[in-house]
Formats: C-alpha cells, sequence, structure tokens
C-alpha cells in the first residue's frame, strides 16, 4: 500500500519521538542523534520497531537535523547519514509500515530575518531529498519559517515524485516564532500541493486544540497533528501529560473532523502510541465543514475576498517621473516608502509592477518582493507581462499572492496558468483576447468564462480567479461604462467569482476627474466589484469604500468607519508662522514648516545659496550639538529629515527651471558581506542624504564585487562601509583589497565605520578614512568633495 | 514569554545627549517607541546548569579566569523574537528618528531579561554565589561558541534563536551567555572596560563617563 492509499483509511497512525527515545537508549550530551544511524543502527531500528508494534504505520528516518548545515561537524555525509537512516527504517519497517523521510529546519534563519537566502535553503532540502529517495513519503517537521519550508516542498516536488506532508509548529498565541499564521500557512501550502498539512511540537494536545481547530476552518486537506506529551519541566525536561491522557485529548481533537494523521512529538514514547491507537479504533473520520472565502495572504495575514477589498497601485512606474528614477537607481527605499504610505493609508493588497526597459525586471522584481515582504504584512500581487519574472517573484513569494495577469489569448493562458497551479496563488484574468476588448457586457463575460473553465481544467480553484472586466475611458466611449457594470454583474452572479478593476481610467480627459472615479467606483461596488485597484492615498476613494461597507451591511455597527473618521486629526493648517524661519524649522525638525519656508524662500533666494548659508549652516549646528551631547539621535535624525524635505523643495524647483542638479557628490554605502545590521549605515544615509550627496545604497550583506561594479559603473570617488561584528570585519578587508586591485579605482576613497572598529584597525585593513560615527562620514564626504 | 522592562536612562544613554534632559516631544517619541516594542515583543529566555569542565564551554584565558572556582555554571540564551527586527526595520523606512529609539530600547529590553534570568538562576542557587554573564566576544572569549551554545540550549527549536554562518545571532535583540556558580563570594562589580571590545572607541570614555557593562 502506498500512502495515498493509506490516506483513504479513516486514520494514519505516526510515530512518537525519536530524540526522546534515543536519549532513553543512552545518547550522550552533545552527541549528535543522527550519526547514531551509523554507528548504533540496532538502536535506532529497536525503536522504529517498538513504534511498530504500538500501532504505528508509518515511520520517520532518523533523519530530522540530518542537513549540510547542522551535520558539518558529525564526520559524516548528509548522503551517508540519510541512507543509513532510511536502511535502518526500511529494516525495521519489514513491509509491515511505510516509512517517511523525515525533514527539519535547517538551523539557520531565511532573509531577512537572518542571511540564509531562499536558493541556499532549497540547495540543503534537496540534497537531504535526493539522498533518501527508496522512502514511501516526505515530513517536513517543526517549521516555524514558512518561506523556509517553502523552499523544502519545491525541492520535494522538483526532485522526487513522492507525496509531501508539512507540519508546522505554532506557540499559543497562534502563530510559529517568525510570525506565521495558521491560516497563511494552511492556504499556502495547500497551494503548493501538499498532501496534508498540520501541527507538531511546542505544546501538549489540549493546548494545541484551538491551533488544531484553525486548521481545518482554512484547509480541504487531511490534517495531521503530533502534539508534545504536554509542557516539559524546565529543568527535569520531563513532560506532564500520561500517555492515558494524551490519547483522550487526541481523541476530543479527532472529534473537530480532517484530522486523519495522528501521532505525538516530544516526549512521546511507543506506549503513547498504544493508547492513541486504542483510542483511534473508536473512531470514524470526518471531513470539517467550512465556509472561507478566497483569501490571499502573506506569512503573517490573510485577506479573505469576502467583502470588498483595496489594492493599492502605487508601485508601477507608469507615468511616475520619480518612481522611474528610483528604479534606475536601485532605491528601494523610496518603493518601500511608497508601500507603507499605502498601507497607512488603507490598502489591503499592493500591487507590484516594476517593470521598466532599462533595467533587469526579473532581478528587480525578486529585490522588491522580498524587500517589501521585510517591511509590510499585507498580501502582494505579482504585476507582470512576462511569464518569466512572474514565476521569478512566485518562488520566493512568501505567502499566497495574485498574479496580475491572465488573459483570454492562448499564449497568455498557456504560460501564465501553470505558474498559477504550480505555485498556489490566485489570478487576475483581463476580459480581452486576440481580439482586444470586445465591446459588450456579453463578449467580455465568454472570456471570463473561457479564462476559468481553463483554469479548473488545470486544477486551480475557479473561486481563485478574480476577474477584471476593464475599465474604458468614458470620454471616448461613453456606452462602455454600462457594458463593464453588467459584466461585473454577470461574473459575480453567474460564475461566482471576485471582480477587479482599475478604477481610474474612466475619467481620463476629463475635468475634475475625482469625481468622476469617486462616483464610478461606488457603481461598480454597487455591481459587485471585489477589488478596486486605486490610489489608497486618495482620501476620497478610500473612504468611498469605507462607506460603501456600511450602507452594504458589511462593516457590522459602523466599527471601522467610525474609527477611522471619529479619530481623524483635522490636517495642521499650513500656515507659516512668521516667527520661524527656516533655519530653526531645521533645527527644530518642523517638516511641515520647513517646506513651506522653503518655497517662500525659492521666490527670491537663489537655491544654492538657501543650501548653502542656511540649510547646510542649520545641520552643522545640529551635528556640533549631538557631538556635545546637547541633543539626542533621534533629535538630530529629525533634522537630518527636516532638511531632506527642503531639499526635495529645491530639487522640484530646479527640475522646473532647469537648475543645475544640487547633489554635492555620489557615495557608496554598503554594510559589508555577512553583516544583517544595518541600521548604523542607514543613519550615515539620511545625514549624507541631507547634506546634498547623492548616496548609492547597496543595502546590508553586500558582495565585494557588487561595490566594485557599481563604483566602476558610476564613477564613484567615496565608499562607505560598514560592519558591526569581528567576524565580519575580513569581508570589510576582503572589499578593500578588491577595490585596490581594480583598474579605474585606484583615486577611489574608502570610510569605513561601525561598533568594533578602531582608528587603528582602519588603517590596517587599508582605508582611507575611520569614522566615529554617521556626522564624521559627513565631514569625511566634505574633505574627499572638497565642500 | 515574559514581559520586557525598558530602562529609559539606559535608553537615553544609548542615544547621546549626555550633557541634556529630554525634552517633552523626546518623552512622547519614547512612549510611543515604548508600546510598538511592547507590542512586537515576544521575550522568550532558556538556561541550563552545566559541570563547566565537561561543557566544552572552557575556550580562552579570559572565561577560565571568570569562571575561576566554579564547579558548575549555566548557559543562557534570550531573545526579543523576530517582529522586533521587524518594526526596527520598517521604522528605518519610514522614520529613521523612532528606528534609532526603537533600536536601543530593544538591546535595552533584551538586557532586563537577561537580568530576570538571573534573578531565577539566583534563587536556584540560595546561599551561592554567581558570576556576572559573559558572553562570546567578550575579550578572547571566541564568537563560534554562540553556535555551541544555542545547540546546547535546543535554542532554535525552542525559541526560534539561531546563529547566521557569521555567528550573527538571529533575531538580531538576542543574547547567549555563560555564568557561573561559586561556594565562594567571586569579586563582584562591574565587567568594566578591560573586556569590552569597544573599549578603545569608545564615546563614553572618551567623554570621561563610562556605561554600566
Amino acid at each position: 500500500m502506498n500512502f495515498r492509499e493509506c490516506l483513504k483509511n479513516d486514520f494514519i497512525i505516526l510515530d512518537g519521538a525519536t530524540g526522546t527515545m534515543l536519549q532513553k537508549s543512552g545518547l550522550k550530551l552533545g552527541e549528535i542523534p543522527e550519526t547514531l544511524n551509523i554507528t548504533r543502527p540496532e538502536v535506532v531500528k529497536k525503536i522504529h520497531k517498538d513504534y511498530i508494534a504500538a500501532g504505528t504505520q508509518i515511520i520517520t528516518t532518523n533523519t530530522f537535523g540530518a542537513n549540510r548545515y547542522k551535520m558539518k561537524d558529525s564526520g559524516f555525509s548528509v548522503e551517508e547519514l540519510i541512507g543509513a537512516a532510511v536502511r535502518n527504517a526500511r529494516d525495521a519497517a519489514d513491509g509491515k509500515a511505510l516509512v517517511a523521510l523525515e525533514i527539519g529546519p535547517i538551523g539557520q534563519l531565511l532573509e531577512p530575518a537572518g542571511s540564509l537566502s531562499f536558493d541556499e535553503a532549497y540547495d540543503y532540502f534537496r540534497e537531504e531529498i535526493l539522498a533518501g529517495t527508496d522512502v514511501d513519503v516526505i515530513f517536513f517537521e517543526t517549521f516555524t519559517d514558512l518561506s523556509e519550508v517553502k523552499a523544502g516542498v519545491l525541492a520535494a516536488k522538483e526532485n522526487s515524485d513522492k507525496p509531501v506532508v508539512v507540519s508546522m509548529t505554532f506557540e499559543g498565541n497562534g502563530r510559529t516564532f517568525a510570525g506565521v499564521s495558521v491560516a497563511s500557512a494552511a492556504l499556502t501550502l495547500e497551494g503548493l500541493g501538499v498532501d496534508a498539512v498540520g501541527v507538531n511540537c511546542s505544546l501538549g494536545p489540549d493546548e494545541l486544540t484551538p491551533i488544531v481547530e484553525e486548521f481545518t476552518k482554512w484547509t480541504n486537506l487531511p490534517v495531521f497533528v503530533k502534539p508534545n506529551a504536554g509542557l516539559p519541566d524546565p529543568n527535569s525536561n520531563t513532560y506532564n501529560v500520561l500517555p492515558e491522557d494524551f490519547a483522550r485529548s487526541m481523541s476530543r481533537i479527532i472529534d473537530f473532523g480532517s484530522v486523519k494523521l495522528v501521532g505525538g512529538c516530544c516526549g512521546t514514547t511507543p506506549e503513547y502510541i498504544e493508547k492513541l491507537t486504542e483510542v483511534v479504533k473508536t473512531k470514524k473520520y470526518k471531513k470539517a465543514e467550512h465556509n472561507k472565502d478566497t483569501a490571499v495572504c502573506s506569512a503573517t495575514t490573510v485577506v479573505e475576498l469576502s467583502e470588498p477589498r483595496i489594492i493599492g497601485e502605487r508601485i508601477n512606474p507608469t507615468g511616475k517621473k520619480l518612481f522611474k528614477e528610483a528604479l534606475k537607481n536601485n532605491d528601494i527605499d523610496y518603493i518601500l516608502s511608497q508601500a507603507i504610505s499605502q498601507v497607512n493609508a488603507g490598502a489591503d493588497i499592493l500591487d507590484v509592477n516594476v517593470g521598466l526597459p532599462e533595467i533587469d525586471e526579473k532581478q528587480m522584481m525578486v529585490r522588491v518582493i522580498k524587500a517589501l515582504q521585510s517591511v509590510v504584512d499585507v498580501p502582494l500581487q505579482i504585476d507582470s507581462t512576462k511569464p518569466e519574472v512572474i514565476e521569478a517573484a512566485l518562488r520566493i513569494y512568501n505567502g499566497k499572492p495574485i498574479v496580475n495577469s491572465v488573459n483570454g489569448e492562448e499564449k497568455s493562458l498557456a504560460s501564465v496558468l501553470p505558474l498559477v497551479k504550480k505555485y498556489g496563488a490566485s489570478v487576475i484574468g483581463l476580459t480581452l483576447d486576440e481580439n482586444g476588448i470586445p465591446k459588450t457586457a456579453e463578449g467580455r463575460f465568454k472570456i471570463a468564462e473561457r479564462i476559468v473553465n481553463r483554469a479548473k481544467a488545470i486544477g486551480i480553484n475557479p473561486k481563485d480567479v478574480y476577474i477584471d472586466c476593464l475599465t474604458l475611458t468614458v470620454s471616448a466611449e461613453q456606452e462602455g461604462c454600462e457594458q463593464t457594470l453588467t459584466a461585473l454583474k454577470r461574473v459575480r452572479d453567474e460564475l461566482g467569482c471576485k471582480t477587479c478593476l482599475g478604477v481610474s481610467n474612466i475619467s481620463f480627459g476629463l475635468p475634475n476627474r475625482e469625481l468622476v472615479n469617486h462616483i464610478f467606483l461606488t457603481m461598480a461596488l454597487q455591481n459587485g466589484l471585489t477589488l478596486p485597484i486605486i490610489n489608497p492615498n486618495d482620501e476620497a476613494m478610500t473612504g468611498a469604500v469605507m462607506a460603501y461597507k456600511v450602507l452594504a451591511n458589511i462593516d457590522k455597527n459602523s466599527v471601522k468607519y467610525i474609527e477611522k473618521y471619529n479619530n481623524a486629526k483635522p490636517e495642521k493648517p499650513k500656515v507659516i508662522s512668521s516667527r520661524v524661519t527656516l533655519d530653526d524649522a531645521v533645527i527644530s525638525g518642523l517638516k511641515n514648516e520647513a517646506s513651506g519656508l522653503t518655497n517662500n524662500l525659492l521666490k527670491d533666494t537663489d537655491a544654492m545659496k538657501i543650501v548653502n548659508e542656511i540649510l547646510i549652516p542649520a545641520l552643522d549646528k545640529v551635528g556640533a550639538d549631538f557631538e556635545k551631547g546637547r541633543i539626542f539621535l533621534p533629535q538630530l535624525i529629525q533634522s537630518a529629515n527636516t532638511a531632506q524635505v527642503c531639499f526635495d523643495e529645491i530639487k522640484k524647483h530646479l527640475t522646473k527651471t532647469d537648475g543645475a542638479p544640487v547633489s554635492k557628490g555620489k557615495i557608496i554605502l554598503a554594510t559589508v558581506k555577512g553583516d544583517i545590521h544595518d541600521i548604523g549605515k542607514n543613519i550615515v544615509k539620511v545625514l549624507l542624504d541631507n547634506y546634498g550627496y547623492t548616496v548609492v545604497d547597496l543595502g546590508r550583506d553586500v558582495e565585494p564585487q557588487l561595490v566594485v561594479d557599481t563604483a566602476i559603473e558610476q564613477n564613484i570617488r567615496l565608499i562607505g562601509l560598514s560592519a558591526l561584528m569581528t567576524t565580519t570585519l575580513g569581508s570589510m578587508e576582503d572589499t578593500i583589497a578588491l577595490v585596490r586591485n581594480t583598474e579605474g579605482l585606484e583615486s577611489c576613497k574608502i570610510m569605513v565605520g561601525g561598533a568594533v572598529l578602531t582608528p587603528e584597525y582602519a588603517e590596517k585593513i587599508g582605508a582611507d578614512y575611520y569614522c566615529r560615527d554617521a556626522k564624521e562620514s559627513v565631514d569625511t564626504a566634505k574633505t574627499v568633495f572638497g565642500s | 514569554m515574559t514581559d520586557i522592562t525598558i530602562n529609559r536612562e539606559e535608553v537615553l544613554r544609548y542615544l547621546g545627549g549626555a550633557d541634556t534632559k529630554p525634552d517633552s516631544s523626546m518623552y512622547a517619541l519614547l512612549d510611543e517607541c515604548e508600546k510598538e516594542l511592547s507590542d512586537a515583543a515576544a521575550a522568550k529566555y532558556l538556561y541550563k546548569k552545566v559541570k563547566l569542565a565537561d561543557s566544552g564551554l572552557l575556550l580562552g584565558e579570559d572565561i577560565k579566569k571568570h569562571l575561576a572556582g566554579c564547579e558548575f555554571g549555566y548557559a543562557v540564551c534570550a531573545t526579543l523574537g523576530a517582529s522586533v527586527d521587524r518594526l526596527i526595520r520598517s521604522a528605518q523606512i519610514s522614520d529613521m528618528a523612532k528606528a534609532v529609539v526603537l533600536d536601543a530600547m530593544a538591546s535595552a529590553a533584551v538586557e532586563s531579561v537577561c537580568a530576570q534570568v538571573d534573578e531565577i538562576i539566583a534563587d536556584e542557587n540560595k546561599g551561592k554565589y554567581l558570576t556576572w554573564r559573559f558572553a562570546p566576544g567578550y575579550g578572547d572569549y571566541p564568537i563560534e561558541l554562540q553556535q555551541k551554545l544555542l545547540t546546547m540550549l535546543d535554542a532554535p527549536r525552542k525559541i526560534g534563536l539561531c546563529a547566521s554562518s557569521e555567528y550573527l545571532l538571529t533575531p538580531s535583540k538576542s543574547v547567549t551567555s555563560v555564568l557561573g556558580v561559586s561556594e565562594s563570594p567571586v569579586e563582584a562589580g562591574r565587567r568594566g572596560c578591560a573586556v569590552c571590545n569597544m573599549a578603545k572607541t569608545c564615546k563614553f570614555r572618551k567623554a570621561g563617563t563610562r556605561c554600566e557593562f
């Protein structure tokens, strides 16, 4: 019998703890449990046999930590350890039980929390999977990072045809250490096509009960449950739930429905499995009922599309000069600030489009998605016309995203839908095809139907297809609006699909566009629009969605509406006090005042004069005060940020009047390879920015070669490197050496800083300048650029 | 999970301003950050009693000196969890001034978690004397021991605390350390500048003051 046939049984009994049993069999402190597969195979086999005798139907190999990272000091290779473990299990099973290849977390955190990349994680898992091919199923257990286990599942699916089961470990608050919610785990893993999902470890059966219940609400898959034998005593490391009580609690968990694979984790022994087997015999499997709507998610946040949700449209270079500049300059922070402001304004999901002919869209998309997911919790919509860009983003996306988009053209259907299926995403279906956009609602409905049917045919849940009925410009085709609205209504009522619309196109060419957009949005919502794609910073549009939810009886008791508008602070009047001067405003960190004052001055004062005679001296005063301990670091930064507002106004003014750019010089900043602590570098960036230098920020964990390539490409005269730890000073030295040995960079200066650096060490590794703090980096820049 | 406490004086010391008192807007910023940090933090710790001679933890001269006369010791680790890193990262995009306050507060908070562990260990060793916590990276105590301590405490699995290939702790607002239990009084007092890697460039020393290390 194979695993998938086994799933047709009411229940499958798994085993209990391996570690607990190995300790009982005399595992020494510090001895690596996986090495026993080779050094004492009889001990491992005995444990398997004891579990089978107790009723276990699938035993797990003794390979929880058998990855290259954890085994580096074991004296054995991954192939040797896993090969031996699988042979031991097969021997012990002797055809009476199935064998699962057990895979645990690598033991290092993935980006952005740690420095391990998704691709490196994938390689670790692939190695394990290839070393253990003679198994019936692959179990991923005890994972806390959804991104890590996604790398594992992809490695399994792409290198093996075995079924895959994933179990994650949650805390009492229903989240993993990495913040992953139960619902996010269920949606993402079911999307990736695993055979069962569930929970193990961390808690006893009673504490796990609400977490299992939540799982059964969010998945259609069989659920896997392996609790600990209660909670451990921190000193004796013994567990507080006895076998009978364990079995009784498991019986209650089984009654929720959907729970099919049951066993035990830490502290459980064959005795627990024996009692569990007895209880399970008296039970009948049933599937839990649930009525969750289609949903998308990040690792931490699920957005159910049971009501209208706002998709923020601002991460898109089309028609946005500043955004295009940011993409060309690799200014990821600008893109992130756009994301944060949209989320604060009420966006539920963010569309991400970074397509620009001059840049490598695939590389940029991956970089931006990773960066966005490190600072915002909302789910993302991957927006590209290129399937290879979509796939690269789908691979590393942490959660269940939306793909924007597929359309009725054969080429699009054939290339996009398989990606949506493989990575378990939702998809926007545009109602156009080879023949363009049908004029009538009927024509668009037909295409929608075709897209949904094709999606269904390859196994995509039709509810995960969101149809875009397309907004046409009403000033060009006035009859078009009604067609769009009719199509919306039909898609909702007849196909049962969610819908989306880019709203603002409706008003193109008309005066007072906001008014038309606003009314059209309301009409569309009334006709079944689920996902308006809008600028959430536009108060009238976001407000219309909120008001609609009150009137449509979605926002119960108007709670959210009242919360938003009752607490709304009246906007600060932009009246400029005649007593505040620009240098006062910078010194006191008054952003609003500073912007107005700068504009007033620009009417009759030369821009460079404002920079050199007001802004820089004000910043110098603040810097000196900070050095002398008269102000705190956040106050220094607030002044710098206020100066930034002034510089932005000046830049805008100069662009209008074709004046010379105000940049005083271009500087590379990077936190060196291996180092992920970058707050110091970011403080330096803020200060340099605000003294009028252009900073090319390469981020953290930066390869030496990237520093050199960028320096040559952008003709850089000053490079700033930071390292926080003694262990990463070596990377700093390597980076400096590479710069020194590169032709064309002879005149390039290097400044270094970071907690553990000393002036002597800086000199020793060949740096030109040592900077004690951010203020000194500005002094260095002044020396290098002569202003 | 345990509550965090934040020593504001320590936070302000991290933020410079040795020669001044915070004004009302600084206080407002501190209040705002303290609330956000408390919401994000999921402080956790682990400790384990070890027989020092068999522990493999006595590498280098400084730790041997530090634990001289102690038969047993404790391996300790603590973390504020991954959400705090995320909070600080996000603040670095939207409001750098807030980010530096959060960063300083988080450092103070993880220290407060360790102080709680000290108390628990002291309770378990009534009548005996404890040395202060000595961490990998102090003096000649190898940073590579981060990994060994974490493995010994099963920290990746139990509290989600790992080390990167370069031995950086992740999540970043975390510590590992070793302290000794002695039958006779140990030299009390501060760790002092002698074992501190920052001694040469320390801004407190330059200003003629010291931190609480």
